[in-house]
């Protein structure tokens, strides 16, 4: 039973972070491999607002929110505008130096010592007793649910919402979106400010869960594989290969070896890579879309 | 293999002449005293500054074969460091488990980067651009993953230690054998990308990275061109790994991240993609940044609390520099140092002539 | 003598620095007209009305001389977006709806020009009143309609946009003839209900001067004739290259060109 709900979490864990790889993809075609550093920087950036308002909790929480939004809109328009029809390697390098940088800027701001925001912020993380002896963290708990939110708001939002439309139909043909009146410049940046909300949400609630240091950059990149797995254009892919990749990493752990926890992620993206390389929900089309 | 016309109007007159390495006799004196000045260096330079000289031949080994997959041929991969670290290892299991000599280990690297080379290939017969780069990065913590685990389960929790290799009774190990060793191997690395470009295979890996469908519509192999690509560029940057553990004289998973992998991009990135030259400049240039970063911040007041995050401060200014060399010089140095040279040689005009627009 | 609402005066584009593909044309469109603009592939027509959309930077074109004027406002190298703003709406040649978008979200994307609701009665009114298929087939997916069910969807969400200039690219391309007349019907009468210029570009010289009022035909990059659809409909080269027709009147045969012995003498009208 427990184990069920490992796999939760880190599924929970890998979907909230694998649609921050989806939004940016399906909007602007761009894979954005500093997802995790930018994740890691909204973490921090609770780490310092949480040592700001230490008397007020919310208001805490609320501006590293916002602040990551912020954050999300400017590394596009600051950065990634430059990048709009060079070639693939060089924007893949583009947004790899960006997350080099994040990294480096991160240890000079906040030093590499690991951090407590959770003690900043005076919350307790109690474990929560389930079914049958199976425990579950507070914060892991919040995780959970904080995925489901968002997913829900995220699927009605590009469903329902006229902006959502927009962004849909701006990742299927940007030139004639742009003819319909549609400015893609903000699309690209409402994109990129929400990829970083929802990767952003996710890195505060792990290091409120289980402390911050720049490991958690690790989670980030293997969070691209259920992207992957699931298919890079479909948000509904991101939370199937965050459950099938979760599960396999669970149990991998528990029955063959811990050491395999950094490698299984990879091992079921090269499987799907061979099998079927758009993702079990992705438009086919990409492949041949260089 | 053209080059752009010299100003003084050296007209080559057939096929010999268009592939020769050294046309003039300008490119034949340079030449000369160029390699005049590297042999010289070694009798006149500081052990430290020698040791930066061989580490930059070693990185251009590395860079020089990553320009020719990922420059000439154009497929994507995200796997080097996982490549120079299967060289490696293979040095040190081959070491540690049987005794086997430098003129074993190395040729053994380089089967090994040439198996490792089809693996990481076959994706590329599949799959392009952005997903290619994901396979070869997947394959990369593979390699890595299974390093890791030799090293654990051999007990080698801190790397594997390797002796120095010996020709005879002779030891390498001053800093002086080893420049020679490493300028020997990247010079001869240099003329093998060299050739492999003015022979059929550059011009086929050149058609298959400008456009895949015509190459194969004129009868280009391309599912053969690539996977030769693969497996020479794997081979070469294998052997880069092995000669990088006898020069460490150490081998330890810790030495292959991803970051090693994005400084060869850099590398080539930085230098100019499509070029030797350029290859050879962005090996130069990563691998002496950080010195000239530590360099720098001694010189700032306050030196000594600088020592803990002179990491941080590297991580930060060499993403710096590649996110501005990518956003205003995509061309590199190469596009550097071809705008200087333009500038004298176009003088007193700014531009070419565009190009003939009939008018 | 009205102003005119778009104004090409010698224009130039060049591909890449290195091809021009329009060299030096010089066009106006009188508020309320249909002007067709006629050529061969490789004339330079679709390149003029990207240049008018604003459509230029993605193939790396550039205007190099010359001025395209909107109601009296310079807009060459405006952004596409701006051009929509403006009122000139470009209905492309390939990809003209979001495939993956269903019919209504199609309708749905274009930025609207007012606030919820009353935006969205008079989108519905529009599709209604020009395109009553339209509204049968809302939740259908956009790359799942036939030719014409497309190529009414594309006219449709141009329309959603308020042009007061509308742009058409290859309407018959791909079409049955049969659907071209419906859809060149609907045109005259969006042209006359709603007053909205109307620049056709055509391969199909047959298709375009049904329903035009001007006509201009390119070639090679130049505009080497010019007249009154009555006039280009009646010019014995018009007829001869462009209608498949030899002989004067609009009775003569047609005839295959490789029995016209003359076929590669020099047009007239360089002359």
């Amino acid at each position: 039973m427990q184990l069920i709900v490992n796999i939760t979490v880190l599924a929970a864990i890998y979907a909230l972070l694998a649609c921050g790889y989806v939004l940016i993809y399906r909007v602007s075609r761009v894979m954005n491999m500093a997802h995790g550093e930018l994740a890691m920087l909204g973490a921090y950036l609770l780490y310092s607002t949480a040592s700001l308002f230490t008397a007020h909790p919310v208001t805490a929480i609320a501006a590293a929110v916002v602040m990551s939004l912020v954050v999300g809109v400017l590394v596009y328009v600051l950065l990634m505008r430059k990048m709009t029809g060079e070639m693939v390697l060089a924007a893949i390098l583009t947004t790899i130096a960006i997350g080099i940088l994040l990294r480096g800027l991160v240890v000079l701001i906040w030093s590499a010592a690991q951090q407590h925001p959770l003690q900043k912020l005076h919350f307790s993380n109690p474990s929560i007793e389930l079914i049958a002896g199976a425990r579950i963290s507070t914060c892991a708990a919040v995780l959970v649910l904080m995925t489901i939110l968002v997913y829900g708001a995220l699927f009605a939002f590009l469903r329902f919402g006229s902006w959502g439309i927009r962004m849909r139909a701006a990742g299927q043909n940007p030139l004639l979106a742009a003819q319909r009146g549609v400015n893609l410049n903000a699309i690209y940046a409402l994109a990129w400010g929400l990829s970083t909300l929802t990767g952003s949400i996710a890195g505060m609630l792990i290091a409120l869960d289980s402390g911050l240091d720049q490991t958690m950059v690790v989670i980030g990149l293997k969070a691209f594989a259920p992207a992957l797995v699931g298919g890079l254009d479909s948000l509904v892919g991101a939370l199937v290969g965050a459950v099938i990749v979760a599960a396999a990493e669970v149990l991998a752990i528990h029955y063959i070896d811990p050491l395999l926890s950094d490698v299984v992620p990879f091992l079921v993206l090269i499987a799907m890579l061979i099998v079927r390389p758009w993702g079990l929900f992705g438009t086919r089309e990409e492949l041949d879309r260089v | 293999m053209s080059r752009q016309p010299r100003a003084s109007g050296y007209f080559r007159t057939g096929y010999g002449a268009d592939l020769a390495l050294l046309g003039t006799r300008l490119e034949r004196t340079s030449l000369i005293v160029f390699a005049i000045a590297l042999v010289a260096f070694p009798f006149i330079a500081s052990p430290f500054q020698l040791d930066l000289a061989s580490q930059v031949f070693l990185a251009a080994i590395g860079a020089l074969s990553l320009m020719l997959l990922t420059g000439y041929a154009g497929q994507i991969s995200l796997g080097h460091a996982g490549l120079i670290a299967a060289g490696a290892f293979t040095v040190g299991i081959l070491f540690q488990e049987l005794k086997a000599p430098f003129w074993i280990t190395l040729p053994a690297a380089a089967v090994v980067g040439a198996l490792l080379g089809v693996i990481f290939g076959l994706p590329s017969l599949r799959l392009r651009g952005l997903y290619l780069a994901v396979s070869t990065l997947a394959l990369h913590f593979v390699v890595v993953y299974i390093g890791g685990e030799y090293e654990s389960r051999r007990g080698f929790s801190t790397g594997i230690v390797i002796d120095p290799p010996k020709i005879g009774s002779f030891t390498i190990g001053d800093g002086r054998s080893w420049y020679f060793i490493l300028l020997a191997a990247a010079a001869l690395t240099l003329l093998i990308c060299l050739n492999l470009l003015r022979a059929r295979t550059g011009r086929a890996w050149r058609a298959i990275r400008a456009h895949e469908t015509v190459a194969e519509a004129l009868g280009i192999g391309i599912a053969g061109y690539k996977l030769l690509a693969f497996v020479i560029s794997s081979a070469i940057t294998a052997v880069a790994g092995a000669l990088f553990a006898y020069y460490r004289g150490f081998v330890s998973v810790e030495a292959f991240s991803l970051f090693l992998t994005i400084q060869y991009l850099a590398m080539v990135i930085i230098g100019g993609m499509g070029s030797l030259l350029g290859a050879l400049l962005g090996a130069a240039f990563v691998t002496l940044f950080p010195y000239l970063i530590e360099g720098a911040l001694l010189a700032l007041p306050g030196a000594q609390g600088y020592a803990g995050i002179l990491f941080a401060v590297n991580y930060s200014a060499f993403g710096f520099v590649m996110i501005a060399f990518l956003i205003f010089e995509p061309l590199g140095l190469v596009g550097i140092w071809q705008r200087v040279q333009n500038y004298f040689l176009l003088w007193p005009f700014r531009h070419r002539s565009a190009a003939g627009a009939p008018r | 003598m009205t102003e005119a609402l778009l104004a090409i005066e010698k224009l130039e584009v060049t591909y890449k620095r290195a091809i021009t593909a329009v060299q030096g044309i010089t066009l106006t469109v009188a508020p309320g007209q249909i002007v067709a603009l006629l050529g061969t592939n490789g004339a330079g027509k679709t390149t003029t009305l990207r240049a008018v959309s604003g459509f230029l930077g993605i193939d790396d074109a550039r205007v190099t001389e010359g001025s395209i004027a909107f109601k009296g406002e310079r807009i060459e190298n405006a952004l596409p977006h701006e051009n929509t703003r403006r009122g000139i709406v470009l209905v492309p040649e390939r990809d003209k709806v979001f495939p993956n978008l269903s019919v209504a979200e199609n309708l749905t994307a274009p930025v609207p020009h007012g606030t919820g609701a009353a935006e969205r009665r008079r989108r519905e009114t529009l599709v209604s009143e020009f395109f009553p298929r339209l509204g049968e087939l809302k939740s259908r997916i956009g790359g799942l309609l036939s030719g014409g069910e497309r190529q009414m969807l594309a006219l449709a969400s141009a329309l959603v946009c308020r042009p007061e200039l509308l742009l058409v690219d290859e309407l018959s391309l791909g079409l049955a003839p049969v659907v071209v007349e419906d859809l060149l019907r609907r045109l005259t009468e969006i042209r006359r209900e709603l007053g909205i210029t109307i620049l056709i570009v055509e391969q199909s010289a047959t298709v375009a001067l049904q329903i035009a009022d001007y006509g201009y035909v390119m070639e090679n990059g130049r505009i080497v004739l010019d007249g009154t659809a009555e006039r280009l409909r009646n010019h014995p080269d018009i007829q001869e290259f462009y209608l498949g027709r030899k002989g004067g009147g609009e009775s003569g045969e047609r005839r295959s060109y490789r029995d016209v012995k003359q076929y590669r003498r020099s047009r007239r009208w360089y002359g």
